[in-house]
């Protein structure tokens, strides 16, 4: 088996992954690839010319979603980390697969403006961003008031893995976490999963 | 609409959101403050500031009864007196070092702190068993959001119809919506003058907690349409 990962440290898709395979405990290899267009023989891997990009043996994968997904079903025996025998639960994890693919796509093009372009990111940006938190809290919300404690099921799921990196990071774009308080809940219990790591813009503490 | 006062008490967060030995950062009329609890469980709300470097303390941690700074490990006690400089460990730090603390005080399930300099009492609300429901961000002025909660229908459900809510005010910061055996007890936060935060719990029997949060989800979006208007 053998596990490579085209990496950025400062990508949050790239954190998802890392994520990931850090709580299946996987052995992988991580070749580190700088911020800025992708060369030729990366985007021969991945057309779109993002990472994160994932090749397991001869499969390449390329998106923070589908790798952590595929990493979930593949190497999870117990099908813990994607509940995907259960409809109910496989649809709701979809739902926030797609969300952090898309809604917090807002988050994501915020922070990497803010961090690495003259301009600051737009009010429109700025607002999509937050508008996505707010989906984010009502639901951690709800969840709480009815005993839950994670975003699907009974246990963190790709779900949590997934939504993790762009709250975690959102200061970076200047969105405080002051406006969510259900998230700074979860966040703070997504940190004592095992084999949980930081990156550059989350405080290593505790 | 009249203004809220600059000096009084505002509530800063849930009770139940401040888990001891965490640190969190929020505002006050702009103003940055740190909503601690040391590992005693007793609460701190200071001015988000590390004398060292101005760094936000709200990023540190708790250590015991010390805040510890992120950035270089600056630590402060209860009164938020500086004790440790680790980068000089056998020196003790003068008493100017020090971080401004607010009168604070835990109340109806919130946590209130004083924006003047008073210094002692707490807000002048009888304390009685409430139950969190949740708080709650809302993009408007919070003078907006306390005039409009003085009209906006209770919620509906098999444990109150909206007919029979009465809506009290008896502080600055605190609107009670009552009805029948329980009562909404809704504290407001001016974190600026544009965004405020709503602190909800629950006191008496009755009260569904989910229904009481879609509620204040109704409310923020008809009070956020109109604030746009
Ligand atoms: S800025 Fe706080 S210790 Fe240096």
């Amino acid at each position: 088996m053998s596990i490579v990962l085209y990496d950025n440290e400062l990508d949050d898709g790239c954190y998802k992954v890392r994520l990931m395979l850090a709580a299946l405990h996987l052995e992988h290899t991580r070749v580190p690839v700088g911020t800025g267009p992708l060369t030729p023989q990366l985007r021969r891997l991945n057309p779109r010319g993002t990472l994160p990009i994932l090749a397991d043996n001869d499969l390449i994968l390329h998106g923070g979603e589908a790798i952590a997904a595929f990493l979930a079903r593949r190497y999870d025996p117990l099908d813990r980390w994607f509940p995907a025998d259960d409809p109910v639960l496989f649809g709701q994890t979809m739902i926030w697969l797609s969300f952090g693919a898309e809604a917090l796509r807002s988050a994501s093009v915020a922070r990497r403006q803010a961090m690495f372009e003259v301009e600051a990111p737009s009010a429109r940006i700025i607002a999509a961003a937050r508008t996505s938190f707010r989906v984010m809290e009502d639901h951690m919300t709800a969840r709480r008031l009815t005993g839950g404690r994670w975003f699907v099921g009974e246990r963190p799921t790709v779900a949590d893995i997934v939504l993790f990196p762009a709250f975690a990071l959102s200061g970076d774009a200047g969105i405080e976490h002051d406006a969510y308080p259900a998230l700074r809940h979860w966040a703070r219990r997504f940190r004592t999963i095992p084999g949980f790591r930081t990156m550059p813009g989350i405080p290593d503490y505790y | 609409m009249t203004a809220l006062p600059p000096s009084a008490w505002y509530p800063v967060a849930l009770a139940a959101d401040i888990d001891p030995g965490t640190a969190n950062g929020t505002r006050l009329f702009d103003r940055e403050i740190v909503v601690w609890r040391d590992s005693a469980s007793v609460p701190h709300v200071w001015e988000d500031r590390c004398p060292h470097r101005g760094m936000r303390l709200s990023l540190g941690f708790v250590r015991g009864d010390h805040l510890a700074c992120l950035y270089h490990g600056w630590q402060y006690d209860a009164d938020g007196q500086c004790r440790l400089i680790p980068a000089h460990p056998q020196m003790s730090p003068p008493d100017t070092i020090r971080v401004p603390p607010l009168a604070s005080v835990e109340r109806l399930g919130m946590l209130w702190a004083h924006t003047g300099v008073e210094s002692s009492g707490g807000p002048p609300l009888e304390e009685r068993p409430v139950r969190p429901v949740r708080s709650i961000a809302v993009d408007c002025p919070p003078e907006a959001a306390l005039s409009r909660l003085g009209y906006f229908s209770g919620p509906t459900g098999d444990d109150g119809g909206s007919g029979d809510w009465t809506v009290a005010a008896p502080a600055p910061s605190l609107v009670v919506v009552g009805s029948g055996d329980h009562a909404i007890l809704i504290g407001i936060q001016p974190l600026s003058t544009r965004q405020c935060v709503l602190h909800a719990v629950i006191a008496g029997p009755g009260g569904d907690g989910l229904r009481i949060s879609h509620w204040l989800e109704e409310f923020r979006l008809a009070v956020e349409a109109e604030a746009v208007q």
